[in-house]
């Protein structure tokens, strides 16, 4: 592993070992985070499957009523007869926080009737068709909402898997590393000046009985 | 809520109170996102999305591309969610839950 480009000295260790103190703690809490994520998003992301199909299955039936209506009847007519539609939908929209991801979390209020239109002049698949998109609204709305906090929840997912990863491989055995090395320079500094001292005093002792001699 | 597609098929979702866009080029669609994305409202004081949720039809959804679609899928609002249309569905929706558990998991467990 790379040793980071630091002075061997003993105030660089100091802080050095702050540092590694402060990635280890940093680490677990992402670690305990990622996990946090992926139990939430392991609950969601099923559901989201089974809305989709499900959603998927009764549109197309939906649609189909809807093109059959619009064939028997002219464009005009299908667009006058929808134009006095007095069904107002407000959607609440709160947004969760999971995990410091926002999930936005919608709510449907839905009110009028939707055929308000005379019966003379439509025909009977129009009514049909605008039954079952009135029927599947609600799990539109559902799926928006799990999809949109699956698609959220996979984001910050990733995004942490990265920052877990960087500290677990990279940022903690380099500082390790790097720990160790000072560790070790200290120590040979240390030694050398050891025997310095050792050898100049020896210089000296010989010296002296030189000159006792 | 708005709904992007051609005039034919969604013009039903109007009468169940979703305001229908009409589009059938997947050019202005990626343009109609951007600029449906970037309306706001004023709730009290607040500037909130007009549009929360964007239904748009799997023809014209399929057309955005990555890029356009990871900047438009940022923020938590609007849910930009692909619908299929008359003919069936083309697999995209799924697709892109398919993506969406591979980027958190690193594997397809769906299947």
């Amino acid at each position: 592993m790379a040793i980071l480009n630091v002075n061997p000295t003993r105030m660089e260790l100091l802080g050095l070992k702050k540092k590694i103190k402060g990635a280890k703690r940093g680490h677990k809490l992402l670690k305990d985070k990622q996990d946090g994520l992926m139990q939430k998003f392991m609950e969601i992301i099923r559901e989201a499957k089974r809305l989709r199909v499900e959603v998927e299955e009764k549109l197309g039936g939906a649609f189909k009523n809807f093109i059959k209506a619009g064939s028997l009847m002219s464009e005009e007519f299908v667009e006058g007869a929808l134009l006095y539609s007095t069904a107002k939908t407000e959607l609440e929209v709160k947004t969760k926080n999971v995990m410091s991801v926002r999930i936005p979390q919608f709510k449907l209020k839905s009110e009028g009737e939707v055929i308000t239109y005379g019966y003379l002049q439509t025909s009977g698949e129009l009514d049909m068709s605008l039954q079952s998109l009135q029927d599947i609204f609600p799990l539109l709305i559902q799926l928006a909402e799990i999809e949109k906090s699956a698609e959220a929840l996979a984001d910050e997912l990733e995004k942490t898997r990265r920052r877990v990863n960087a500290l677990e491989y990279r940022m903690i055995p380099d500082l390790e590393d790097t720990i160790k090395f000072i560790q070790m320079k200290l120590g040979e500094m240390e030694r050398s000046a050891i025997t310095n001292t050792m050898r100049v005093k020896a210089q000296i002792e010989a010296q002296l009985a030189e000159q006792a001699a | 809520m708005a709904i992007i597609g051609p005039r034919e098929i969604i013009l039903g979702f109007k009468a169940v109170g979703i305001e229908p866009v009409y589009i059938t080029d997947p050019k202005e669609a990626v343009e109609q996102v951007y600029s449906l994305k970037r309306e706001k409202v004023e709730v009290d004081g607040e500037s909130l999305n007009k549009y929360a949720i964007l239904f748009i039809l799997e023809e014209l959804a399929k057309e955005i591309t990555p890029e356009d679609y990871k900047k438009l899928s940022a923020d938590p609002l609007p849910a930009i969610i692909p619908l299929p249309s008359h003919m069936g569905t083309t697999g995209y929706g799924l697709s892109k839950l398919k993506t969406i558990v591979e980027k958190a998991v690193g594997m397809d467990i769906l299947s």
